[in-house]
């Protein structure tokens, strides 16, 4: 694919003894929309401080263009950062705040107004030029920071987690302007997130990052249907994780023995030895119901103990008879079709090639 | 608005204002009041006789002396002020933003102290420092400089004013830059702000109000100090408070001391009112 942007080689991050980011191994593409998502206190906002020049590694090496940044402070980086607070000047207009960043690069009066006003007018906020910060509702204000940033035409735009303030509604339609400009512009965003739905609609690839360290790197795709490790799968949630020792290995499926029962999985390219520990997972969406004990194939026989309902999509929580939790994600009309209330007892089954062995477990 | 029962003071709430009432109408608003009547009152043989002239406002007003003294006091005020808000604002600056947390709450206090002694002791012991035999001058006599005179002068005037004003200054800039959103400080530094540039063009503008402020208390202070124009500045050039004590000493002139002290107060007010509209303004197209 293009070459990469940007090159995180052995990067660390200590904060006196805390260590923010362990070390950090990966490649930015040019054009690309990365995500990097993890929970709180993972290390993805210092990753891409780091990134900006607010904050400067321990260890290691960052480098844009092939240029190592250590040392580069951040005004003299064309590294834009759009802020989780958004961090707009209060004492400034709308048209003022997009032509801060021109105007500290000494771009002329006339060019720096003809710049802004075309990007307030492609973000549809040219109405609202002369209006002070303070007077600006949520999405207008996210608008002039993301104009803000843009015109100062960067190769590579930073992003922190800036949808987090906003309305659900609000969230979605920013969501498409994100992803479009993208497109259009051709640069590369770098969006620092805690919300999977937010990472998963917008990115071409995410990086997902626990404790200072890189869980995967994939598309949305292999991230939810093939987690690298626990730490992922659980991140990524909706998914049924089962732990085991390998009984048998046999070409591309092996059985494993779980307390829940004996199962089939395919070994993918994940090495495994007979009398090993050994998990995997599978997606809450493949999962099937049935109230007749199924012929054959991976099942378990469950309690239904609570279910949560979002729109036309059900998850159901159920037991084991050993407790083990299991999840269901399905249509809320299929669901419809079984009558089941809290208590109740049903089979549940899935096809061996949806499950997923885990690298570590 | 009265007949609304809801907004009339309990009884209850009225008896814990009153004090504050009676003490300002009794010990402001009463003397003030006083001190307009008694500038229009005559003096006749070293005694205030009650009258109702213009005579103490005219010879003030058309004597050169007061004009000079009223400028001069402006101006040295001025400069009190300017020279306190560029001293206080790196140490400032540096409790504000590079200081932890603790370090700044420990100068806040350590500012504090000084006004545990009296202004005029600390006036004083300027003597043993700025004086021709003084520390300073003994230092500088070591490289082959001065001796200088510095008591006496303007300059010793306005280290008189710094004793006085500087402690508050950089209490409050600090406090009012600590409070500045570290983020726009970042964001001005992405877009490409350098660090010095960055106090121009964001930290100042954000304290704006805060710095305003300290400069208003600056100059009240300094417009109204006797004790550093008197001693450390000799009174050679007399400020309005100097002015003031030499007409009450010569000849009981009470009325036309009466006459400085209200000049004064309009000043401060007009100043005062200026300022803090300035501090408060908002920018064009704010609602």
């Amino acid at each position: 694919m293009s070459k990469p942007l940007v090159v995180f080689d052995k990067v660390q991050k200590h904060f006196g003894n805390f260590v923010a980011v362990k070390e950090l191994d990966f490649e930015i593409r040019e054009g690309e929309f990365l995500a990097i998502m993890g929970p709180s206190g993972c290390g993805k906002t210092t990753t891409l401080r780091m990134l900006a020049g607010l904050e400067a590694p321990t260890h290691g090496e960052i480098r844009l263009n092939d240029r190592v940044m250590n040392d580069v402070a951040p005004h003299e980086r064309d590294t834009p950062l759009v802020w989780q607070s958004l961090a707009l000047f209060p004492f400034l207009t709308a048209r003022e705040n997009v032509e801060f960043g021109l105007k500290m690069r000494g771009v002329d009066k006339a060019e720096r107004k003809e710049r802004a006003i075309k990007w307030l007018d492609k973000m549809g906020i040219l109405e609202f030029e002369n209006r002070h910060i303070s007077t600006l509702s949520g999405g207008q204000k996210q608008r002039v920071a993301l104009a803000r940033s843009l015109v100062m035409e960067p190769q590579i735009l930073l992003l922190d987690e800036p949808l987090s303030a906003l309305d659900a509604h609000l969230v979605i339609r920013m969501q498409a302007v994100l992803t479009d400009l993208q497109r259009e512009l051709g640069i590369t965003f770098v969006y620092v997130t805690h919300s999977q739905s937010e990472a998963f609609a917008m990115a071409d690839r995410v990086i997902i990052m626990g404790k200072g360290e890189i869980g995967q790197i994939g598309t949305p795709k292999e991230i939810y249907r093939a987690p690298a490790n626990q730490f992922v799968a659980e991140f990524v949630g909706r998914n049924n994780i089962l732990a085991g020792k390998v009984k048998s290995v046999d070409g591309g499926t092996a059985r494993i023995t779980t307390t829940s029962g004996e199962f089939t999985v395919p070994t993918n390219e994940v090495q495994l030895v007979e009398d090993h520990n050994a998990s995997f997972v599978i997606s809450a969406d493949l999962v099937h119901i049935a109230s007749e004990e199924p012929v054959g194939g991976n099942k378990a026989y469950c309690k239904l103990i609570s279910e949560e309902f979002v729109g036309s999509m059900v998850t159901l929580f159920l037991e084991d008879a050993q407790g083990h939790e299991f999840k269901v994600q399905m249509q809320e009309r299929e669901l419809s079709k079984f009558d089941l209330h809290s208590g109740d007892e049903i089979w549940l089954s899935w096809d061996t090639q949806s499950a997923h062995v885990l690298n570590e477990s | 608005m009265s007949s609304n029962p809801e907004n009339r003071p309990s009884l209850y709430a009225l008896t814990w204002r009153l004090p504050i009432i009676f003490w300002q109408l009794i010990f402001f608003v009463g003397p003030v009041l006083f001190m307009v009547a008694m500038s229009f009152f005559l003096v006749k043989n070293y005694r205030m006789t009650e009258a109702f002239e213009f005579v103490n406002w005219s010879r003030m007003l058309t004597r050169g002396f007061f004009w000079d003294s009223y400028w001069y006091t402006i101006g040295i005020a001025t400069l009190s002020t300017v020279c306190a808000m560029c001293i206080a604002f790196p140490a400032a600056f540096a409790l504000a933003f590079r200081a932890s947390e603790s370090t700044r709450r420990w100068a806040i206090f350590l500012l504090i102290i000084p006004f545990f002694t009296s202004y005029l002791v600390r006036t004083f012991s300027w003597f043993v420092i700025l004086s021709e035999s003084g520390v300073v001058n003994a230092v500088l006599g070591y490289i082959g400089l001065g001796p200088y005179t510095m008591l006496n002068t303007n300059f010793g005037t306005l280290v008189g004013y710094m004793t006085l004003t500087l402690p508050l200054v950089v209490i409050l800039q600090t406090v009012t830059m600590a409070n500045i959103d570290k983020n726009l400080i970042e964001a001005a530094r992405n877009l490409g702000c350098s660090p010095l540039r960055t106090i121009w063009q964001v930290i100042i503008p954000l304290s704006k109000t805060g710095l305003i402020i300290a400069a208003i208390f600056c100059f009240i202070l300094s417009f109204g100090d006797f004790v550093a124009p008197f001693y450390l500045g000799g009174s050679q050039e007399p400020t309005l408070p100097i002015l003031i004590l030499d007409t009450t000493k010569s000849g009981q002139q009470w009325p036309r001391a009466a006459v400085v002290a209200i000049m004064m107060m309009v000043t401060l007010f007009a100043i005062a009112f200026t300022g803090i509209a300035l501090a408060y303004r908002k920018g064009k197209g704010a609602k």
